[in-house]
C-alpha cells in the first residue's frame, strides 16, 4: 500500500494536472499515512507520558542519565532486549523468502501470461486463494501439517509458510509484466541464433527486471510483517520483529516506549528497501501490477 | 495465544517426531539424588554435561527480564549451563505445556520445561497431576538460608504454598505482599480508604475511581480473598480459609463467602465503567488505568512495583504505596518448581540453587528492588547489611506497617472455588441461581456431589 501512496505523492509533486478532488484525496491519504505515526514516534522518545499531557511529561534523554536500568533505546540496544537478533531473523527470512518466491513465480507467471491451456482461470484463481482465506485458517492448517512433518520451530518451516502469502503477489505482478511484453522479442532473439539461456539473460531479464524488483519488494515487505504464521510455525522459538511487537502489545496496556521503538524498527526494513528500489522502478510496473 | 498452541500441540504431538529417550538414565539420577546419594558436586558435573536449562516465567516485567538475562545467565554460564528463558504471559501456560507433554507420554528427560516460576494454584495443579520432580529443595546447599523446622512458625511460608504442603518440591525464590497504590495528585493518602467499608463509602462519593484485576489472574484472586477474609461472618478473618475445600464442604464455604460476595456485588455499580464494569486483565493494564488518570487507586502483588513503575516512567512520580485493607494484606512466597518431565533435571536443580543463593537474591534486590525470598535471620551479618542497604524506597509505607497487616493466603483448593464463584456470580452476573446454589454447583463440578 505504501507504494501506491508514494507513487501518487510523486504524481502530485510532478504536475498541476490534478483535479481538486484528486488533491483532497491526496491530502487525505497523506494524513492517513503520517498522522498515526506521529504518536508512535513521540512515544518512542518519551520516558513518561500521562493523560492529559499532549506531549510527554518527561523525555527519554532527560531520564536516561539517572536511570538504574537501561531505558528506552538503551534497552533496545542492550543484549537482553534481543532486538538485534529479531532484526537479523526478520531480514534473513525475508531475503530467503524473496529469492525463493521469485524463483518459483517467474516460470508460473510466464506460462500464465503467454500460454493458453485448459483450466487456466482455475489455476489463476487457485494462486489467489491464500489472499482470500483467513490467515488464522492457513496458520492452523500449516501448523498441523508441519507438526507431522517436524518442520515447526525452525527457519525452514517459517520460510515455507511465508511463501504462501507472498507468492500470489509475486505471480500477479510478474504476470502483468509478461502480459505487457510481447514474446516476439524472445522469438526474434532465438531466430537470430541465441541459446535459450542467452535469450533469458540478455533479452527477457532486462525487460522484466523492474517487475522482479516490484514483486520482490512486495514479497520482502509482506514477509517482514507476517506475525501469525511466524508465531504458529516458529512456536515462539524464533523471534522476529512482528512477534516481538505482538508480545509487547498483547498485554492490552497502552503502547509503551519499548513497544513504540520496536514498531519504528519494524518499519525500517521496508522504508530502506523502498528508497533503494525506487530508483530502479518504473511507475508503470505498479500501475500494471494493480490493474492486472 | 500460547494456550491455543498448547491445545494443538496436545493433539498433534503424538504424530510429531519423537524425542530420543534417555529416560532411564535421568530416572536413575533422580532417584539417586532424591535419596541423598549424590553430592551437589555430582549435580554440578551432570548439569554441565546437560549444558542447558529451559526456564519458563512470567515475562511482563522488563526490569526482571533484563536482570535475569544479565545476572542469572552469567551465573549459570560460569557453571557451564546455558540459560534459555521463555517469557510467558501466564504461568498456567507453562503448566499446560508440561501437562500436554506428559499426556503424550513424555517422561523425565523428554519434556521441554525444566523450571517454572510458580506458586499457589499452578503448583497445586502440577502436584495433583503427579508432575513434580520430587522433594529436592532441602537437598540443595541454598536451603541453609531457609527455615524448614515445622515447629518454627517462620517455616510456614516455605512449607505451605496457599495452604498446600510444598514438601520441598519447590524452592522458595521470592516473597511478596499484596498492596494497593494511589496517585496522590488526585487522592491524598489521608483521603484514601483503608478498610473495605471506607472503600465502599468513598466509591459512593466518587464512583468509577477504582477497580480490581479480574480473577482468575492471581492479582485478582488475591483481592477477592482479602474481601472474603474481611467479611468472614464469624469475624475470624483468614483462619477458616486455611482449610481445604473438601474439609469445609460446600455449605460451610457458602456460609463463609456469602457476605464477601454480597459486598463485591454491592460495590460493582460504582467501579470503573459503572453499569458495565471494567475489570483489568492484569497488573500492567491496571497500571495504565492509574497512569492515565482513569482510576485513583489500584492493588497488586509486590511492594516494589511503585518503585519500578516510577523508575521506568510507567507510573507518575506522585504515586505512593497505600496500606489497604488494614489487617488483611495477604503475603506469601513464590517458588521455582521443577516438572517431573524436565529435559535437564540436574541443570534445573542448579538453577534453583543459584536463584535461592544470597548473592543472587541480593543482586536482584539491589538491581530491581524485588523482595528477597530467603529468610533474613538465616543470612550472615554481612549479607544482612547488604539487604538493608539494597532495600528500595517503599513510597509511603514502612516495613513495620507491611508486617503488621500481613496475613497468609487462602488454601489453593478454596481459591479454585472462590474464583469459580466470582466468574458465575460477578462476571456473568448470574441471578437465576442463589449464591448458595452457585457455590454448590462450582463445588460439585470439582469434587462431585
Amino acid at each position: 500500500m505504501t507504494i501506491t501512496k508514494n507513487q501518487r505523492k510523486k504524481q502530485a509533486s510532478s504536475g498541476n494536472r490534478l483535479s481538486p478532488y484528486q488533491r483532497y484525496y491526496l491530502i487525505f491519504i497523506g494524513i492517513a499515512v503520517v498522522v498515526p505515526f506521529v504518536p508512535v514516534i513521540i512515544r518512542a522518545f518519551s520516558f513518561s507520558w500521562f493523560w492529559p499531557s499532549i506531549l510527554p511529561t518527561k523525555w527519554w534523554w532527560e531520564a536516561r542519565e539517572n536511570a538504574w536500568q537501561p531505558l528506552g533505546w538503551d534497552y533496545i540496544f542492550s543484549g537482553p532486549s534481543h532486538v538485534g537478533e529479531a532484526i537479523i531473523n526478520t531480514v534473513f527470512i525475508a531475503i530467503v523468502v524473496t529469492i525463493v518466491c521469485t524463483a518459483i513465480s517467474l516460470p508460473a507467471a510466464r506460462v500464465i501470461a503467454w500460454e493458453k491451456f485448459r483450466g487456466k482461470s482455475a489455476v489463476e484463481f487457485f494462486l489467489l486463494t491464500p489472499l482470500i482465506v483467513a490467515d488464522i485458517a492457513i496458520g492452523l492448517g500449516i501448523l498441523i501439517t508441519f507438526l507431522q512433518l517436524g518442520l515447526t520451530g525452525g527457519y525452514v518451516g517459517i520460510i515455507l509458510a511465508h511463501l504462501i502469502p507472498t507468492t500470489p503477489y509475486m505471480v500477479r505482478v510478474l504476470t502483468s509484466v509478461f502480459q505487457g511484453l510481447s514474446r516476439d522479442y524472445e522469438e526474434q532473439a532465438r531466430l537470430l541464433g541465441a541459446t535459450p539461456l542467452k535469450t533469458l539473460w540478455f533479452i527477457t531479464m532486462p525487460m522484466i527486471l523492474p517487475g522482479i524488483m516490484a514483486g520482490g519488494l512486495f514479497a520482502f515487505l509482506i514477509s517482514t510483517n507476517i506475525f501469525l504464521l511466524t508465531f504458529f510455525v516458529g512456536q515462539g522459538n524464533i523471534v522476529t520483529l512482528p512477534t516481538m511487537l505482538f508480545a509487547k502489545v498483547i498485554g492490552g496496556s497502552s503502547l509503551d516506549t519499548i513497544g513504540a521503538e520496536v514498531a519504528l524498527i519494524l518499519s525500517l526494513p521496508g522504508l530502506i528497501l523502498l528508497i533503494i528500489t525506487e530508483r530502479f522502478l518504473k511507475e508503470e510496473i505498479f500501475a500494471k501490477g494493480f490493474g492486472g | 495465544m500460547r494456550k491455543y498452541l498448547v491445545g494443538l500441540v496436545t493433539a498433534m504431538v503424538a504424530m510429531a517426531s519423537g524425542a530420543t529417550s534417555y529416560a532411564a538414565d535421568e530416572e536413575a539420577f533422580r532417584d539417586a539424588f532424591l535419596s541423598g546419594n549424590l553430592s551437589y558436586d555430582d549435580v554440578l558435573a551432570r548439569a554441565a554435561e546437560e549444558g542447558e536449562v529451559n526456564w519458563f516465567f512470567w515475562g511482563g516485567s522488563q526490569a526482571l527480564n533484563t536482570w535475569v538475562e544479565t545476572s542469572v545467565s552469567a551465573a549459570m554460564a560460569e557453571l557451564g549451563v546455558k540459560l534459555n528463558v521463555t517469557h510467558i504471559t501466564n504461568t498456567r501456560d507453562a503448566v499446560d505445556l508440561a501437562l500436554a507433554e506428559k499426556a503424550t507420554g513424555k517422561g523425565l528427560g523428554e519434556g521441554s520445561v525444566d523450571a517454572i516460576w510458580i506458586n499457589g494454584e499452578n503448583f497445586y495443579t502440577l502436584a495433583k497431576n503427579d508432575l513434580l520432580f520430587g522433594s529436592f529443595a532441602q537437598l540443595l546447599p541454598s536451603s541453609q538460608y531457609l527455615f524448614w523446622d515445622p515447629s518454627d512458625a517462620r517455616s510456614g511460608a516455605n512449607l505451605f504454598d496457599f495452604g498446600f504442603p510444598t514438601e520441598s518440591r519447590e524452592m522458595p525464590w521470592g516473597a511478596g505482599q499484596y498492596i494497593c497504590y494511589i496517585d496522590t495528585s488526585r487522592l491524598s493518602a489521608s483521603d484514601a480508604p483503608t478498610t473495605f467499608a471506607e472503600l465502599e463509602a468513598w466509591l459512593q462519593d466518587s464512583p468509577g475511581r477504582f477497580t480490581y484485576i479480574a480473577p482468575p489472574h492471581f492479582n485478582g484472586n488475591t483481592f477477592v480473598q482479602e474481601v472474603m477474609y474481611a467479611h468472614n461472618p464469624d469475624g475470624t478473618g483468614h483462619a477458616p480459609f486455611m482449610s481445604s475445600a473438601e474439609s469445609l464442604g460446600s455449605a460451610e464455604i457458602a456460609r463463609l463467602i456469602t457476605p464477601g460476595f454480597e459486598y463485591l456485588k454491592r460495590i460493582e455499580p460504582n467501579l470503573l465503567g459503572g453499569s458495565d464494569p471494567v475489570y483489568p486483565k492484569d497488573q500492567n493494564v491496571n497500571e495504565t488505568l492509574v497512569a492515565s488518570g482513569e482510576v485513583d487507586m489500584a492493588c497488586r502483588f509486590g511492594t516494589s512495583a511503585v518503585h519500578t513503575g516510577i523508575s521506568n516512567g510507567t507510573l507518575p512520580p506522585t504515586t505512593q504505596n497505600h496500606l489497604f485493607p488494614e489487617g488483611y494484606m495477604i503475603g506469601n512466597k513464590n517458588f521455582i518448581g521443577i516438572p517431573g518431565n524436565a529435559p535437564h533435571p540436574a541443570a534445573a536443580l542448579v538453577l534453583a540453587n543459584v536463584l535461592a543463593s544470597p548473592d543472587s537474591q541480593i543482586s536482584r534486590l539491589e538491581t530491581i528492588g524485588y523482595e528477597i525470598g530467603i529468610d533474613a535471620p538465616k543470612l550472615s551479618s554481612t549479607d544482612l547489611q547488604r539487604v538493608a542497604d539494597g532495600m528500595p524506597p517503599l513510597y509511603g509505607v514502612t516495613l513495620e506497617g507491611l508486617g503488621n497487616n500481613k496475613v497468609p493466603d487462602t488454601n489453593a483448593s478454596l481459591v479454585d472455588i472462590i474464583e469459580g464463584v466470582w466468574m458465575e456470580y460477578i462476571e456473568r452476573g448470574d441471578t437465576s441461581r442463589s449464591l448458595g446454589q452457585i457455590v454448590a454447583d462450582v463445588y460439585n463440578s470439582k469434587y462431585g456431589s
